[in-house]
């Protein structure tokens, strides 16, 4: 994972902010990873949104002193990171349970998986756009801020200050490329 | 997966762009002249071509839908048969907030019992938290009215679960409402409920879910209160947020406005919700008729509206939830509606301070006595009114729910002090958990850097525990849960006056030889030890043991405790063969069958730890394996109490010089250690330093470096600049300095080091001598050897306080201090020292090969020098028969 941006950060001092993007992103992700669990309790027929799951963990860290400083797209930009994070560890886990990973005392059942491959795309595109970001950074962002985090291309094009033709650009391309590493690796 | 260039991306779409939006045929002109003989070039931006038309990857799915597909997972369900610990799953018995119930079969025992198992635990470590919480809540509380805990593990994925008491009933309200029962009936139940929680308010646990349908009736109409499930304050927070979506609506009927409104959750909030329990029970409906409400309005209606008073509720016409209400005479609804009102007043601190004295009041009523509550005069309710707004009080009442519910874990029971460390690292890490919860009320006030510090908690807890001035039994458990917090913490002044107070208020209303008096006495003597001041620890613990000795049975596990708690006094101030003794008749007197596993464990480790103090690493290291096979039985193999047991065994290697052995007892540790609490822990923290020091120690500097950083900021953060667990990181640090050649640097972290462990444990510990030591031997390596060798003697005399002559220690600062000697040319006094070391570290039962080593050599340069011969060869000889040194 490379740096998160630092586009809003607070001002006061390097190691300031930091400490204070740490501070966010780590709520953050917490946040999505309760938000998640709760929906998936509370709501079984629920749709999972994850711009919805940003949203709302905004509406909650807001108020926080921790996040409250932040700026909303900063915060989403962070949010689209964690949002990444959460996914891409649930098909770490699912993954693994499909092999057998964490057999013993007790048998937890896996019947009813409606998309068996879903979660071993998530880990190639995780792969891909990592190989991605080695080449081309900005590519990477955008796919993972468009993604992950539901920015739209004005959005993003604010967010990684070019325009939003580029953007455009980036992510046709980009899509392409993935798209091809994901068929070429299921 | 592919390699890729920055270059050759940039070449391929380049062309792909300009190619794209093109016709078909025009495409393959083009990438043909463009490619040449580039046959690769073209393939891949064909490829992009094709992926370009297409719209199937995964990349095209909406990701909420690929969100659904990793994370809504089945349900984990464990099927009928599966075994946890002895139990054997028979049935799903229904889903709580976090877990699942489940009952089971005990084989052995022909008896059942319900298990819980959390949902989701890899989700998230704060649910995981507050799943121990609720266990560690139920082993804490006894008492027939709470469910009882049986046993707890967790499952190889990480998955924790328990296994408590299996409840057949009813909840409250059906119960009342299908028997047609009578006030007075009803309000026996009441109390019966109010007696469950006090008891968890002793224990310092707020329950903050309290509702009918988590109190349940048995057929023999005895009381039950379940779901200790904590997080409820951040419930209703998710509640608040989730309506805004429209996930879910939740009706908010039992909650306390400052529940709802995110702060100051305390003791007053189960007052709250008992106040409206006893609503429901005598008006046959709930104060606030929530049901066609947004959950907007239902907030503001808690937070705004005053209810109906009972008498008026209970006149209106019957609804669909409404229980039966008794028969209740004009007088008594003007007592009940006070009593009702008082206990559910929207501040605070207008309430019961107490459930005791909602109870008192109960019983007032009862007895047809008059109340303590008062109305709220005309004046205070139209300023009220005037008010509007329900507005949180300010500050202090904040933090005591984040107090209160850690000190679930705080060991106030010498059981637990055995694993101080543990339980102190799941409170600090509870106590932030509850402060980010705190602070999403959004104190501004209070930035974040500071809000964190887990000491300005503790100093509000202490605040909100003084006002419980009518209170005294209350304030002196808080008193001393706080007290022992402080201690911990190492804040050694403020945690005297605490438990100093708790001490004087259980004289004041217990007899004077009462075992409530004993306990604050073994806690204050705990204290005494950790400020060095060894006389009165003992006898503070001698003499409260003695109180229970005669008031209890000899079997009594409270005598045990404090029996070993008198052993760790004595291992304190280095007397340990005493200590030794002492706790070989603490683990004798628990060798009957009624005794706690867990506190055996304790008393052995405690043991182990005497006799590896004494330097009898032979025996700690046996009893600690005892401990450690022990431990995995009772906690399973991947406990943190399993990891401090491999810890202590890993010490053990190190002192005899095994790094290599010390460095996997170490790594063993730090795997359970890092999955149980998570990377940036100060747990994991304190494992990677005993797993540095061995790096170190097999010389690999460059690897120890960045993990001492980390750990020392990790400390830092979580203990701030003057903590013990601190200056072992510094220690640590200050050696890789020192071999490094990084002087000053080793000095200023030896320096910071000493002054850490005097100000924590003032100025007599053998831990200062082991700083000042280190600090010696920087000046040594600088040759200030007149320097070092006045330190060294200070060392010495040090130790002489607080060891065991024959000391391990003691043997290695007079080998380092006849290297001074030798330094200055000095050689018959540096002979001396060395030699006394020499033969010191050769008694001992696993001699230090390093040590034995260091010693030796400067004895032979001596000799040398002194023009002995013959003595020089002889330990020459010695050494290379390894003198008995196993390595």
């Amino acid at each position: 994972m490379g740096h998160p941006d630092r586009t809003n950060a607070p001002s006061d001092g390097e190691a300031n902010a930091r400490e204070n993007l740490d501070v966010i992103f780590s709520a953050t992700y917490e946040e999505l990873r309760r938000l998640a669990a709760s929906v998936r309790r509370s709501d079984p027929e629920a749709t999972l949104s994850p711009t919805a799951l940003v949203n709302e963990a905004w509406l909650k860290l807001s108020a926080t002193p921790q996040v409250g400083y932040a700026s909303h797209p900063h915060f989403r930009r962070i949010a689209a990171r964690a949002m990444r994070q959460v996914l891409i560890e649930a098909a770490r886990r699912r993954n693994a349970s499909k092999r057998g990973g964490g057999a013993a005392m007790v048998t937890f059942t896996d019947s009813n998986d409606a998309i068996p491959s879903t979660a071993a795309e998530l880990l190639a595109l995780n792969d891909a756009l990592e190989v991605l970001a080695q080449v081309n950074p900005r590519q990477a962002m955008v796919v993972e801020s468009r993604f992950f985090g539901g920015f739209d291309v004005a959005e993003t094009a604010e967010l990684l200050r070019v325009s939003e033709a580029t953007i455009l650009r980036d992510w046709r391309a980009a899509r392409a490329w993935l798209a091809r590493e994901l068929r070429a690796t299921s | 997966m592919r390699q890729m260039d920055a270059a050759r991306w940039e070449r391929v779409q380049d062309l792909f762009h300009r190619v794209a939006d093109l016709a078909k045929s025009e495409q393959l002109r083009i990438l043909r002249e463009e490619c040449g003989a580039d046959m690769k070039l073209h393939d891949e931006v064909m490829a992009l071509l094709v992926e370009d038309a297409r719209a199937d990857s995964l990349l095209d799915r909406p990701v909420a839908n690929i969100a659904d597909a990793v994370l809504n997972a089945p349900d984990a369900g464990v099927r009928a048969g599966a075994r946890f610990g002895a139990y054997t799953i028979r049935r799903k018995l229904g889903e709580g907030g976090m877990g699942v119930v489940y009952l089971a079969d005990r084989v052995d025992l022909g008896s059942v019992a319900a298990i819980k198992v959390l949902r989701d635990a890899w989700l998230s470590p704060g649910l995981r938290e507050r799943f121990a919480f609720e266990q560690r809540a139920l082993a804490q509380l006894n008492h027939p009215s709470i469910a009882t805990l049986f046993d707890a593990g967790t499952l190889p994925d990480g998955t924790p679960w328990f296994v408590m008491e299996y409840v057949e009933g009813v909840s409250l309200t059906s119960w009342c409402a299908s028997r047609a029962s009578t006030l007075q009936q009803r309000l026996r139940l009441f109390r019966e409920v109010c007696a469950a929680v006090i008891h968890a308010h002793r224990h310092a646990i707020i329950h903050r879910d309290l509702k009918p349908s988590n109190v349940l009736v048995t057929e023999d109409g005895s009381v039950k209160l379940l779901d200790f499930g904590i997080a409820k304050q951040l419930d209703v927070l998710d509640d608040a947020t989730r309506t805004r979506t429209g996930l879910r609506l939740m009706t908010p009927a039992y909650a306390a406005p400052e529940q709802i409104a995110g702060t100051h959750v305390g003791l007053h909030t189960d007052v709250y919700s008992l106040g409206v329990i006893l609503y429901e029970l005598i008006a046959g409906r709930l104060p606030f008729d929530l049901s066609d409400r947004t959950p907007g309005q239902a907030e503001a209606i808690v937070l705004e509206s005053d209810p109906l008073r009972p008498s008026q509720a209970a006149r209106l016409p019957a609804h669909g939830d409404s229980v039966p209400a008794p028969a209740v005479t004009r007088d008594e609804w003007k007592e009940l509606d006070v009593l009702c009102l008082t206990a559910m007043h929207k501040e605070p601190g207008r309430r019961y301070p107490s459930v005791e004295a909602l109870v008192r009041d109960v019983d007032h009523f009862v007895r047809g006595e008059p109340l303590e509550a008062q109305p709220d005069s005309a004046r205070y309710r139209v300023s009220r009114f005037a008010r509007r707004h329900w507005r949180p009080l300010a500050g202090t009442a904040a933090a005591l729910v984040a107090v209160i519910a850690l000190t679930a874990f705080y060991a106030l029971r010498l059981a637990d002090a055995r694993n101080a460390a543990v339980a102190e690292a799941e409170r600090t890490q509870q106590i932030q958990g509850f402060l980010m919860n705190l602070f999403q009320g959004g104190d501004e006030a209070v930035g974040p850097a500071d809000s964190l510090r887990v000491i300005t908690l503790i100093d509000r807890g202490a605040q909100e525990a003084a006002r419980l001035d009518g209170e005294p039994e209350v304030q002196a458990a808080l008193h001393e849960t706080l007290g022992s917090i402080y201690q911990k913490l190492g804040k050694q002044e403020r945690a005297d006056t605490l438990l100093e107070s708790a001490l004087r208020q259980r004289q004041a209303i217990f007899d004077p030889q009462h075992p409530e008096i004993a306990r604050s006495m073994v806690a204050l003597g705990l204290l005494r030890a950790d400020q060095a001041r060894y006389d009165e620890a003992e006898r503070f613990i001698r003499d409260g043991l003695g109180y229970l000795k005669q008031r209890l049975p000899p079997t009594d596990a409270r005598i045990a405790r404090a029996t070993t708690a008198l052993g760790v006094v004595l291992q304190n101030r280095g007397e340990y063969a005493k200590s030794i003794a002492v706790l070989q008749d603490a683990v004798r007197a628990q060798s009957g069958p009624a005794r706690s596993r867990a506190d055996l464990s304790a008393s052995l480790t405690e043991l182990a730890n005497s006799y590896f103090y004494s330097g009898n690493y032979t025996a700690s290291d046996s009893l600690n394996r005892i401990v450690l096979a022990l431990d995995r039985e009772i906690f399973g193999a991947r406990h943190p109490h399993v990891a401090d047991d491999l810890i202590n065994l890993g010490a053990i290697q190190f002192e005899a010089g095994h790094y290599a052995e010390a460095e996997r007892y170490d790594r063993e540790a730090l795997d359970i250690i890092s999955s149980f609490y998570g990377a940036d822990h100060q747990e994991t923290a304190s494992a990677l330093v005993m797993l540095a020091r061995a790096i170190v120690s097999q010389g690999r500097l460059d690897e120890a470096t960045p993990i001492l950083r980390q750990v020392l900021a990790t400390q830092e953060r979580v203990y701030g600049k003057s903590h013990p667990r601190v200056a072992s990181a510094l220690n640590e640090l200050g050696r890789v300095a020192q071999r490094q050649g990084r002087l000053d640097e080793a000095e200023a972290d030896f320096r910071r080091m000493a002054d850490i462990y005097r100000n924590v444990y003032e100025d007599k510990h053998y831990l200062i001598g082991i700083a000042l030591s280190n600090l010696a031997g920087v000046y040594a390596e600088r040759r200030e050897f007149v320097r070092a060798e006045r330190m060294f003697r200070d060392v010495l005399r040090r130790y002489s306080e607080t060891l065991e002559p024959d000391h391990l220690y003691v043997g290695i600062a007079h080998a380092r201090l006849g290297r001074a000697l030798l330094g200055q040319r000095r050689f018959a006094e540096g002979e001396r020292e060395s030699r006394v070391a020499y033969d010191l570290l050769l008694k001992l039962p696993s001699p230090p090969a390093p040590w034995v080593q260091f010693a030796g050599t400067d004895l032979v340069a001596a000799y040398d020098s002194l023009q002995r011969p013959a003595d020089a060869a002889r330990i020459r000889a010695e050494m290379a028969e390894g003198a008995g040194i196993r390595r």
